[in-house]
């Protein structure tokens, strides 16, 4: 496992490979994948073989992160799939533009302006609201191959 | 039919042509909704009998008339009590006669649901009625039964007979909302009274039409009423007779619990038992009715080129099946003289049968050729009878008092025919040959069964054994046919695949008995069936597809495993008798069958270490076959125990027999053993690592082979000090190799790994093993989660992915607790709690990770928590807090975002799963409390378990939505630990702050409305446990629940009730108003009575409210009455005895408190 070492310090740049390669029979569902060169996280896999004696395929089905379409691959389970690298990063969540942009407070005391609002009404609502509201609200951010949305919401209000 | 006023003509005409319109608009669809909502009035409407019987006199429109007569029913079930005898009377003699009276009707479905009325409605009152009163009724169907009106109203007797046996009949009656014992009354006193007197009517029936038909070469009406009385009489024969059942146990009343319901087709040749008892001899036997039956279907058989005549006919049809059943008869019905009798029925039935199944190639040809396969098919399905009731010897001796072969030659020859013919024309599709294979197979195993079991083969005839011999040639042959011609199939649906191996494996453990029955051929001609396959897969490597070959492999591979082993369903399975008892003047040892057979399968499947044989020749599929093979005859035969082989000193008789078992000993420690265990690891480590992805094999490899392995700690002795089970250990714990390993297999070989260690020689030794495997992987998880950088690093896929897997192997790890690696496996889990701390918050949004280290944590604590000393204790608890505190602070109040309805739902589910590894920690806490093995349970220095697991409780609740309660399992989960809590520690609650004891009720308020009984079950426990623990205690002069049981403060300010008045009212609410199934009446009781008693006073007025709101005055007075005496009574008047029955029953119940 001494080679894992080494990963950990060339890689420790995060973003620096957007993706990994992984074995197909290893990923599982609710695990991530690339499928057409979208990120997407399983929701089904299923094998079966190639005629009688030959080997095994993996069928998945999975859901792009940020768009939420359905996409579906079949790979030999010995060759390599590339797995994206999800990353999460909560931010407080500071204020609301007009013109659909979020203010986000990072970790180390600066603001994250570039980030858009939902276009989804039902999604935008969900934070409108909470936020009108006045709670303080964490949001989560998740950004995978250069993509980023905000994920979830969690109200971490005075309690 | 009294009714208070006048019949007025036009008002039944009204209610006529209302219902003629509505059933004709039913029929050709216009607004059914409303069609169907004016039938349902006449039912519901009270005393509707005398429109009904208008309607069945008067109108023309036979669904109209088939409406009223079920109007008749539904009202009369449901005012049954409430009716005079009179009019219960005069109903039931409306109907037979309207039966008898119309018998000649062309809507004949309108009869049979007049006769049905007929004998639901005496069911109803069997028990009430008179003897002289039953007379009556069945004096009027005897008369029509015996023909004394002609044929049309004998069809109708019989119908009418047809319906009560069927209504009496357990399995097949209309439910009446009486208590099972009312059916099982009825069952047994026309058991006892009729049912034989009915088949003599249908017998005489059958008998007075018996020379017409003979006669005739044509259809004649006659033949109905003869089918109809065969019918009738296959069903008497089908009733499930208690009598004996009844004597034998000595015991006299009526056991509702034992009463077993039966259904039918519950297996595909299903054969029941027909054992009606001695004092059916004279009807079925001795009156010669079984030469009738044979000589009227061979009567039949000549006819079938009339006209009106054919094989499937239903009078053929009846007979048939008919005759099929009488091969069934066993029991005392025979006197007990050596089953002279019973031979002397089954010859007879047999010397007609046979002409059904013999000659067995004229009769398969003709099938072929488009005969109807049903009387060649009953044939088999009698054989199956037969042979059900009776030994292999006495079933070949029958048929050679008439024939010159053996019963058991027919069957073989029968048997060879349908395999040939299944193997000319073989598909997918279930043909003939199929189900009669299937049956056949069935008759060998119900045969040969017997055999198996007491290990008497020589009770086989030599016949026998030869025709076996030559049946399992022929299926083999087939088998393989079968195999290469399938092997470039593409297996299609794996659900279908599915079904078709639980299939196959019935049919081969068929195969396995009948090659048991003729061991001593069968297995050398096995083992040359391999090595000619053996032999053409190397001459042909590199020119050939061998891919034929390899399916041929796959199925006798298959077929030699359940010859040689049974299985063992987690004990170790013995040497089938077959095998043990024969080849007793075997040769030199290795000479021995068995023993070549076996090592020339294992040196085969040694070749798929050779990295080019493996790739030529051992496919997947195949090396499936081999593992599988390995696994069930490792079992049996690989280093058996001692006791099995060797001779012991104090049964010094049994000598000779040992010595014959000298070649047990060929595969054990002493002998060949050790080499093939390692074999046997090589080849388990190189599907592990050579087969990429294949997860059905490494599943194989993991769950059968290796645990199987592991489970005798007389392997484990063995593999811990092989050098190719070091290198297995050193590929999991050193290397990545393994990574690449499916999760749940990884878990798997870590246990696997784990519980060899108790082949070490001692204590220290086995925990230093489990030290040294799992060292590296709790030091990686360490150092990981001491990295500055942990954030960014630990979202990395490959990062996630090594976490992912060493948390699988620790949990696998933790799953193999012994007390003699138990320490170790503290060791190893208390050194990373800190990780998983910081992982948890790492991996929050990683919900996959989060799922793991919370199951590693539950099956840690589960493993180890019995056996932890009292400081070890307090750290585990404060741990598992300070992981349910965090969890909790992470999730509370989360909201997942997604566009993706799918990706939103996975995330509840997700979520669910995390709740419910949490309650399970919180049950494996509690067990502390149960079962302790610590050597300092003084309970004076010792973590208060009850306490934790309640403040465990208070920081999940909050995050178990009645949405996620939904979750059966969840819901389940929850509620047998609340119970559970609420039951052993209600003390407990009084010491709740005012939300949480909040939140707990109002989680039992909901349990308490749940879809599962369980579920209701658990809840009414914690209310009676509640109920009672304040009921002592302020009996005591203390302050049991306290403020809370009196009143309590909602969030919002608002007084209310005491909880435990709430829950009277909601109970009593649920009992009298609700649909509450019966299984909770004394669970409901049990928490009734301690709720009555604390809160007395409203249980008196909630009584009065109830009287008061009766609006009918009958009613009203009748339950004043019965408050009167003592028993409160409360009730609409939708609400019958049953539910004051159920109201004693309550009162009656927890007398205990």
């Amino acid at each position: 496992m001494s080679d894992e070492e080494h990963h950990f310090e060339s890689k420790a740049d995060a973003g620096a490979s957007k993706t990994f390669p992984q074995q197909a029979g290893t990923i599982r569902k609710n695990g991530y994948i690339v499928i057409k060169g979208r990120p997407c996280k399983v929701v089904e896999v299923s094998t079966s073989k190639t005629g009688k004696h030959g080997h095994a395929k993996c069928h998945f089905v999975a859901i792009d992160i940020f768009n939420g379409k359905k996409l579906e691959d079949i790979v030999p389970s010995s060759h390599n799939c590339d797995v994206p690298h999800v990353n999460r990063t909560d931010y407080q969540l500071i204020d609301i533009s007009e013109d659909g942009f979020v203010s986000l407070l990072t970790e180390n005391g600066n603001t994250k302006d570039d980030l858009r609002l939902p276009t989804d009404d039902s999604l935008l609502t969900q934070i409108k609201d909470g936020f009108g509201e006045g709670k303080d609200l964490v949001v989560s951010v998740m950004s995978a191959m250069g993509e980023e949305q905000i994920c979830a919401l969690k109200d971490i209000g005075p309690k | 039919m009294h009714q208070g006023y006048p019949p007025d003509l036009s008002q039944l005409q009204a209610v006529m042509n209302a219902i003629e319109i509505a059933c004709s608009s039913i029929q050709i669809h216009v607004n059914p909704a409303a069609a169907e909502a004016t039938i349902l009035s006449l039912c519901q409407s009270p005393r509707p009998y005398q429109a009904c019987q208008f309607i069945l006199e008067n109108s023309l429109v036979a669904n109209a008339r088939f409406q009223a007569a079920a109007a008749i029913r539904d009202a009369a079930i449901r005012e049954w009590v409430f009716l005079t005898d009179d009019e219960k009377k005069s109903l039931i003699s409306f109907c037979l006669c309207f039966v008898m009276q119309h018998a000649n009707s062309p809507e004949g479905y309108v009869q049979v649901k007049v006769s049905s009325v007929a004998a639901q409605l005496i069911k109803r009152g069997w028990l009430d009625f008179s003897a002289v009163e039953k007379e009556g009724f069945l004096s009027q169907v005897k008369q029509a039964v015996i023909g004394s009106h002609g044929l049309d109203v004998q069809f109708r007797g019989i119908n009418v007979l047809e319906s009560l046996v069927s209504e009496f009949s357990p399995s097949t009656s209309s439910a009446m909302g009486l208590p099972r014992e009312f059916h099982e009354q009825c069952r047994a006193s026309l058991e006892k009274d009729y049912l034989k007197t009915f088949y003599c009517w249908a017998q005489d029936a059958a008998l007075s039409v018996t020379n017409k038909i003979m006669e005739s070469n044509s259809a004649v009406p006659e033949v109905n009423v003869c089918s109809a009385a065969m019918r009738l009489m296959l069903q008497i024969l089908n009733w499930d007779f208690q009598h004996n059942k009844n004597a034998k146990g000595g015991k006299n009343g009526i056991d509702v619990y034992s009463a077993e319901v039966r259904y039918e087709g519950a297996r595909r040749s299903d054969c029941v038992l027909v054992q009606p008892g001695p004092s059916w001899r004279d009807v079925l036997i001795i009156s010669g009715h079984i030469g009738w039956l044979l000589s009227l279907y061979g009567a039949l058989r000549k006819k079938f080129s009339c006209e009106g005549y054919w094989l499937d006919c239903p009078i053929a049809v009846s007979a048939q099946k008919l005759i099929v059943q009488f091969c069934s008869l066993t029991g005392t019905i025979f006197p007990s003289d050596n089953g002279q009798m019973q031979d002397q029925h089954l010859l007879q039935l047999l010397s007609g049968i046979i002409q059904w199944v013999s000659p067995p190639d004229a009769i398969a040809k003709a099938i072929e050729c488009g005969k109807s396969e049903s009387e060649m098919l009953d044939g088999c399905r009698a054989l199956l009878a037969i042979a059900t009731i009776t030994t292999p010897l006495v079933f070949d001796r029958l048929l050679k008092s008439i024939s010159p072969f053996g019963t058991l030659s027919l069957l073989s020859a029968l048997t060879c025919e349908v395999v040939k013919v299944y193997m000319a024309n073989f598909t997918e599709e279930e043909t003939w040959s199929w189900v009669a294979r299937d049956i056949l197979l069935d008759t060998w195993t119900a045969l040969l069964m017997q055999a198996d079991n007491t290990g008497q083969n020589s009770h086989l005839p030599p016949e026998g054994v030869n025709a076996a011999a030559n049946l399992f040639a022929l299926i083999v042959e087939s088998e393989l046919k079968v195999a290469s011609a399938s092997a470039f199939t593409d297996e299609s649906e794996s659900e279908f695949l599915q079904a078709s191996i639980t299939g196959m494996d019935e049919r081969l453990s068929s195969y396995g008995l009948i090659a048991r029955a003729a061991i001593d051929v069968t297995i050398p001609l096995l083992t040359r069936l391999f090595s000619e396959r053996f032999a053409r897969l190397h001459e042909g490597r590199g020119t050939k597809d061998p891919t034929e070959t390899l399916e041929e492999l796959y199925s006798l591979l298959l077929l030699t495993g359940h010859i040689l082993a049974d299985e063992g369903e987690g004990e170790m399975p013995l040497v089938p008798n077959a095998i043990q008892t024969h080849f007793v003047d075997s040769m030199e040892i290795d000479k021995h069958p068995i023993i070549v057979l076996s090592s020339s399968i294992i040196r085969f499947a040694e070749q798929s270490l050779d990295p080019e044989m493996r790739a030529s020749v051992f496919s997947p599929r195949l090396m499936e076959a081999v593992i599988w093979f390995i696994a069930r005859w490792s079992c049996t035969y690989l280093m058996p125990p001692e006791e099995t082989t060797s001779s012991s000193d104090h049964r010094p008789h049994l000598q000779p027999q040992y010595s014959r078992k000298a070649w047990l000993t060929f595969f054990g420690e002493d002998n060949q053993g050790k080499l093939v265990l390692d074999i046997i690891v090589r080849i388990s480590k190189a599907t592990l690592v050579s087969y990429p992805g294949e997860k059905d094999l490494q599943a194989l490899t993991c769950y059968q082979l290796l645990h199987g392995l592991v489970r005798r700690k007389s392997i484990c002795v063995h593999l811990v000090s092989l050098g190719s089970w070091h290198d297995l250990a050193n590929a999991f714990a050193n290397e990545r190799t393994l990574f690449s390993l499916n999760a749940a297999h990884q878990r798997s070989v870590a246990q696997t790994l784990t519980l060899s260690a108790s082949g070490m020689r001692n204590s220290e030794a086995s925990n230093q093993y489990v030290r040294d495997l799992m060292g590296y992987m709790t030091a990686y998880l360490l150092e990981m989660s001491g990295k500055s950088d942990i954030k960014n690093v630990a979202q990395q896929p490959d990062v996630i992915l090594s976490v992912s897997c060493l948390l699988e192997r620790l949990r696998g790890a933790a799953s193999a607790s012994e007390p003699r690696t138990q320490k170790a496996i503290y060791e190893m889990g208390s050194s990373v709690m800190n990780p998983i701390l910081i992982l948890l918050e790492v991996y929050k949004h990683e919900s996959a990770v989060v799922y793991l280290l919370l199951k590693f944590v539950v099956d840690w604590v589960d493993g180890q928590i019995i056996y932890l000393e009292a400081q070890e204790t307090a750290v585990v608890v404060n741990f598992c807090m300070r992981l349910l505190q965090l969890y909790s602070s992470q999730n509370i109040g989360k909201i997942s975002l997604s566009l993706s309805s799918s990706l939103l739902s996975e995330a509840e589910t997700e979520k669910y799963k995390d709740l419910r590894a949490l309650l399970q920690l919180l049950s494996n806490l509690c067990s502390k409390d149960l079962v302790d093995f610590s050597s300092d349970s003084s309970e004076a220095q010792g973590t208060n378990i009850s306490q934790v697991v309640f403040l465990g409780l208070h920081i999940v609740t909050p995050l178990i939505s009645l949405d996620l309660l939904k979750y059966p399992k969840l819901c389940h989960d929850y509620f047998s630990l609340l119970s559970h809590m609420l039951e052993v520690y209600p003390e407990m609650v009084a010491q709740l702050n005012a939300e949480a004891f909040g939140h707990v009720l109002g989680t039992l308020d909901f349990g308490l409305h749940n879809q599962d009984t369980e579920v209701v079950d658990m809840c009414l426990r914690a209310l009676k446990a509640l109920a009672s623990y304040h009921y002592k205690e302020t009996g005591a002069g203390k302050v049991g629940l306290g403020s809370q049981a009196t009143i309590y403060t909602e969030p919002d300010g608002k007084l209310q009730d005491g909880i435990l008045s709430r829950f009277l009212r909601l109970l009593l609410q649920l009992l009298l108003f609700e649909d509450v199934s019966t299984d909770l009446i004394s669970a409901s009781a049990d928490a009734l009575l301690p709720l009555i008693l604390c809160e007395q006073g409203l249980y008196q007025s909630l009584g009065k409210e109830l009287i008061e709101r009766q609006a009918n005055p009958t009613f009203r007075s009748s339950w004043c009455e019965f408050q009167g005496s003592k028993t409160h009574g409360k009730s609409e008047n939708k609400v019958s005895n049953s539910t004051s029955g159920r109201h004693m029953k309550c009162n009656d119940g927890g007398g205990d408190v």
